[in-house]
C-alpha cells in the first residue's frame, strides 16, 4: 500500500465520525523505485490532505524534513517534488495494519493489500 | 540477410465491436496512419509500410491482425453454387498473392523476435465471438531450452518451405454475412480452399497450418487476407484468469474513452482479476490506479497478475513499482474520502455469469450512489460496462442528477450484448436524500 492510497482511505465503521486518517502500524515496509514525473507530483499535491501525508510519512520514519504546511511555489522546487514523489509512490507498506483513530478497529495489510472489509455486526 | 525495400501494405484488424473508433484513434496516434472502419463491424483497415509491422503488433486495441491480399467493394456473386465455385477458382489464380506472402514471411520473423511465451489457457473463454478469424488452438509450450527437438524441426521445416522444398500447410477460414448468397461460409471455405490448393500445390491442414487464408464476405464486400496472428492479442496481461476476465483489448478501449490525464486518480471498485487497472497502468503511467474487490481470490489473482507484469518489464533489474494499489473492500461502502476520485471505470456484474439479476436491482443503485460520493463533482467521470442495461438505466434515473450520460458504446462480450456507459459526475453535491433516510442495507442482505 502506497501513501498516496493511504491518503484517500478512511475508516467506515458504523457511527464513526472522525475516521481519518487511519493510523499506520507497519511491520514490513519496502521502497521501490518508480520513475519521477514532476508534473504528476505537482498536480497531485492539491488533491491531497497534506497534514495526513506528513503524519503518515512520520509513522514510517520517512519524514525527510518535509514541511508540515505547503510552501508557496512548490511546483518549481524539484528537490521538494522528488521528496514528495518518494513518499507518495515509492514507500510501500507490505505488512501491518491500519487502525481507525476513533473506534480502534484494525484493518490488516498483507502482501501490500489492506483488507477493509467489515464484519456483519459492524 | 538481404535488406528489402519497405513495402506498402494494407493491414486489417479485428477489434471489440463498438470500439472501432477508439482503435482507429490509437492507430493514428502511434502509427500515424488513417484507419478506415469497415461496414462489417469489429474490423478496421489501415495502410502502412512493412517497417512498421512490429509496432502494429504492439498496439493495444487490436485483437487479430491480417494482411489484405485484395479487397472488392462490389463483388458480383453468381446465383448457383457451381458458378460461384468456378469464380473462386478463377479468383485464386489471379489474386496478387506475392506481396501479401512476403509480408506473412516477414511477420513470422517478427514473431520469432518477440519470442514465444508460455501461456496458460483460459478455463472458460469469454470469446464466443462469431469472428471465425479467431484461432481457437492452444499455444504450444516452448521450453526455456532454445533448441529442443520439435523447435528445431519446425524451424528447418519453415526454412524448407520458404525455399520451396516442402509444401506449405494452409487452411481457409471464411466469415460470411448477407442474405443474398446462394452458399454458406463452409461452402466458400471449401471451394476457395480447393482453388488455393490447386494454385499453390499447398497441403490443406485444418489444425497444423502455416498459412491461414481469410475470406471475409459481407454482402458484396469481399476481403481476402492472410492471418498475421496465431493467438489473439487480447489476453496479454492476464496470466491468472478468473471466471469472467475481461479482454485486454476491451479494457484498453474503455480506458481510452476515459482519456486519462496526468495525476488522475482512476478507481476500479470491482476489479476482479485486475484486467482494467493492469491495462491502464501499462499505458497511462502518469495516472494513479486504485483497484478493489470484495473477493479475496480475485484480489490475490490481481496481485499475481501485477507480479507477473513487474517481472516482465524489469527482468534482472531492481524491484520497481507501478502507480497502482489494490485494496480489498466492499464497493457499496467504500473506505474512501468523498470527492477524491477523478475516474471510475469498471466491469459491472452481469447477473448471468456472475451475481444475479435480482441482486443487481439492489446492487446497482447502491454502487452508483457510492461511486457518486467518491467521484469529484463537476469534473469526475465514470465508464461502466454492464449487460444488465435495463437495471442500470433505472438505477441511473433514480440518482437525483448526480450523473449525466455522455454517451454509450454497444459491445459484444462473450456473446452477450452489453453497454459501456460513459457518465459525467454533475456538480450536484452529494448529500442526504430520501433514499438515505430509509433503513440502510447492503447488497448481499446478509452483511450489515
Amino acid at each position: 500500500m502506497k501513501l498516496l492510497t493511504h491518503n484517500m482511505l478512511t475508516s467506515h465503521v458504523k457511527g464513526v465520525i472522525k475516521g481519518y486518517p487511519l493510523i499506520i502500524k507497519a511491520t514490513e515496509v519496502k521502497v521501490n523505485e518508480l520513475e519521477f514525473n514532476g508534473q504528476f507530483v505537482s498536480r497531485m499535491i492539491p488533491k491531497l490532505e497534506w497534514s495526513a501525508l506528513i503524519q503518515a510519512a512520520g509513522w514510517l520514519g520517512q519524514s525527510q524534513d518535509l514541511p508540515s504546511t505547503l510552501i508557496p511555489d512548490y511546483e518549481n522546487d524539484e528537490e521538494f517534488l522528488r521528496k514528495v514523489h518518494r513518499i507518495l509512490l515509492e514507500v510501500e507498506v507490505i505488512e501491518g495494519c491500519l487502525q481507525c483513530p476513533e473506534s480502534g478497529r484494525e484493518f490488516p495489510i498483507s502482501k501490500g493489500v489492506p483488507n477493509m472489509l467489515l464484519n456483519e455486526d459492524e | 540477410m538481404m535488406q528489402e525495400l519497405d513495402q506498402a501494405v494494407t493491414i486489417g484488424a479485428t477489434v471489440p465491436t463498438g470500439f472501432e473508433h477508439t482503435a482507429a484513434e490509437e492507430v493514428q496516434e502511434k502509427l500515424e496512419a488513417t484507419a478506415r472502419v469497415s461496414k462489417n463491424r469489429g474490423r478496421i483497415y489501415f495502410d502502412i509500410t512493412t517497417d512498421k509491422l512490429l509496432k502494429v503488433h504492439q498496439l493495444k486495441s487490436l485483437d487479430n491482425l491480417f494482411v489484405v491480399v485484395k479487397e472488392y467493394d462490389d463483388y458480383q456473386f453468381k446465383t448457383t453454387k457451381e458458378e460461384v465455385q468456378m469464380d473462386w477458382e478463377e479468383l485464386a489464380a489471379k489474386l496478387p498473392w506475392t506481396n501479401a506472402l512476403a509480408v506473412w514471411k516477414l511477420n513470422n520473423s517478427i514473431k520469432k523476435k518477440k519470442g514465444c511465451r508460455k501461456r496458460t489457457n483460459p478455463t472458460k473463454s469469454d470469446q464466443c465471438d462469431l469472428e471465425a478469424l479467431e484461432v481457437k488452438r492452444n499455444q504450444r509450450d516452448v521450453s526455456s531450452q532454445p533448441e529442443n527437438d520439435s523447435e528445431e524441426e519446425k524451424h528447418s521445416e519453415i526454412q524448407n518451405q520458404e525455399s520451396g522444398v516442402t509444401p506449405l500447410k494452409f487452411r481457409v477460414t471464411c466469415n460470411r454475412a448477407g442474405d443474398k448468397h446462394c452458399f454458406t461460409s463452409n461452402d466458400a471455405a471449401r471451394d476457395f480452399g480447393g482453388a488455393v490448393q490447386e494454385f499453390f500445390q499447398w497441403k490443406a491442414d485444418m489444425t497444423k497450418f502455416d498459412v491461414e487464408v481469410l475470406l471475409n464476405i459481407h454482402n458484396n464486400e469481399v476481403v481476402v487476407g492472410i492471418a498475421l496472428t496465431v493467438e489473439s492479442l487480447h489476453r496479454r496481461n492476464i496470466t491468472h484468469f478468473g471466471p469472467t476476465t475481461l479482454r485486454s483489448t476491451l479494457a484498453y478501449g474503455m480506458l481510452r474513452l476515459c482519456k486519462p490525464q496526468v495525476s488522475d486518480v482512476i478507481v476500479d471498485p470491482m476489479c476482479g482479476t485486475g484486467a482494467i487497472p493492469l491495462e491502464g497502468v501499462m499505458e497511462w503511467q502518469n495516472s494513479f490506479f486504485l483497484a478493489g474487490d470484495n473477493n479475496g481470490t480475485a484480489v490475490s489473482r490481481s496481485v499475481n497478475n501485477i507480479k507477473h507484469i513487474l517481472k516482465r518489464t524489469h527482468d534482472g533489474g531492481s524491484s520497481s513499482g507501478l502507480p497502482l494499489d489494490i485494496v480489498q473492500w466492499d464497493l457499496c461502502n467504500l473506505p474512501m474520502r468523498s470527492s477524491s476520485v477523478d475516474i471510475i471505470i469498471t466491469d459491472m456484474p452481469f447477473g448471468k455469469r456472475m451475481g444475479s439479476k435480482k441482486k443487481n436491482w439492489e446492487l446497482y443503485p447502491l454502487c452508483l450512489r457510492e461511486m457518486a460520493r467518491v467521484c469529484k463533482p463537476g469534473t469526475g467521470k465514470a465508464v461502466l460496462l454492464t449487460q444488465d442495461k435495463k437495471c442500470f438505466l433505472k438505477a441511473l434515473s433514480q440518482m437525483e442528477g448526480l450523473w449525466r450520460k455522455l454517451h454509450t458504446v454497444w459491445v459484444n462480450v462473450g456473446g452477450l450484448h452489453a453497454g459501456v456507459f460513459v457518465l459525467k459526475r454533475t456538480a450536484v453535491v452529494f448529500g442526504p436524500t430520501s433514499v438515505d433516510v430509509m433503513e440502510p442495507h447492503t447488497a448481499t442482505g446478509s452483511q450489515k
